[in-house]
């Protein structure tokens, strides 16, 4: 059972900002790859939105996200009062543009898509 | 895990830091026909929740879709 008072505070933050994003640290400083690319991808449609860093309150918020949105982990962005999903969601749509239009922006040129930095580890040998 | 929660389905599973447990599961399941994306990755996250809370994951990548 989450927090009544956190949940009504969750709940009018999302209400209030028609961009809005939970995540771990801050659009300057994110603590969570995962949190990093969903900056990035806002930061490249050039919107504002709203920023929520979850780490002091890591576990009530999974609890008050759990109920609202049926979603535990983070970062979370909502859009006009919606969850759009996470970092791999919000990555997909926008690629295909869904992003944008959900924004109500248009999509960057060039699609520059914030590259996720390769992150196959090179084998290792031991001889 | 993920076969046994959804049956038919085909997945994928990489490695992504050679660690075991930041990992990337690419997953093709008919179950998903007709889901958001939203709910096709909460049908993959409820299928993996256990081996988060005993953790033996620390991070999930997911790439869900539909046989075609």
């Amino acid at each position: 059972m989450a927090d009544v008072e956190l949940k009504q505070k969750v709940e009018e933050l999302i209400a209030a900002n028609p961009v809005l994003l939970f995540m771990k640290g801050t659009p300057e400083m994110p603590r969570c790859g995962f949190s990093m690319r969903v900056v990035q991808v806002l930061d490249a449609m050039d919107v504002e939105y709203g920023a929520v860093d979850v780490l002091p309150a890591l576990q009530p918020l999974r609890e008050v996200t759990a109920e609202i949105s049926d979603w535990q982990t983070f970062p979370q962005l909502y859009v006009n009062g919606e969850l759009l999903g996470g970092a791999d969601i919000v990555e997909e749509m926008f690629d295909s543009g869904e992003l944008a239009e959900a924004l109500g922006v248009q999509q960057p040129e060039a699609a520059a898509a914030p590259v996720a930095p390769p992150v196959q580890s090179p084998p290792l040998q031991i001889e | 895990m993920i076969e046994a929660a959804l049956p038919g389905a085909a997945v994928e599973v990489f490695d992504e830091t050679g660690g075991g447990d930041h990992l990337r599961a690419v997953v093709v399941a008919p179950q998903f026909e007709g889901l958001a994306r939203l709910d096709q990755h909460r049908l993959v996250k409820a299928a993996v929740k256990e081996r988060f809370e005993d953790g033996a994951i620390h991070a999930l990548s997911v790439k869900t879709q539909v046989p075609g």
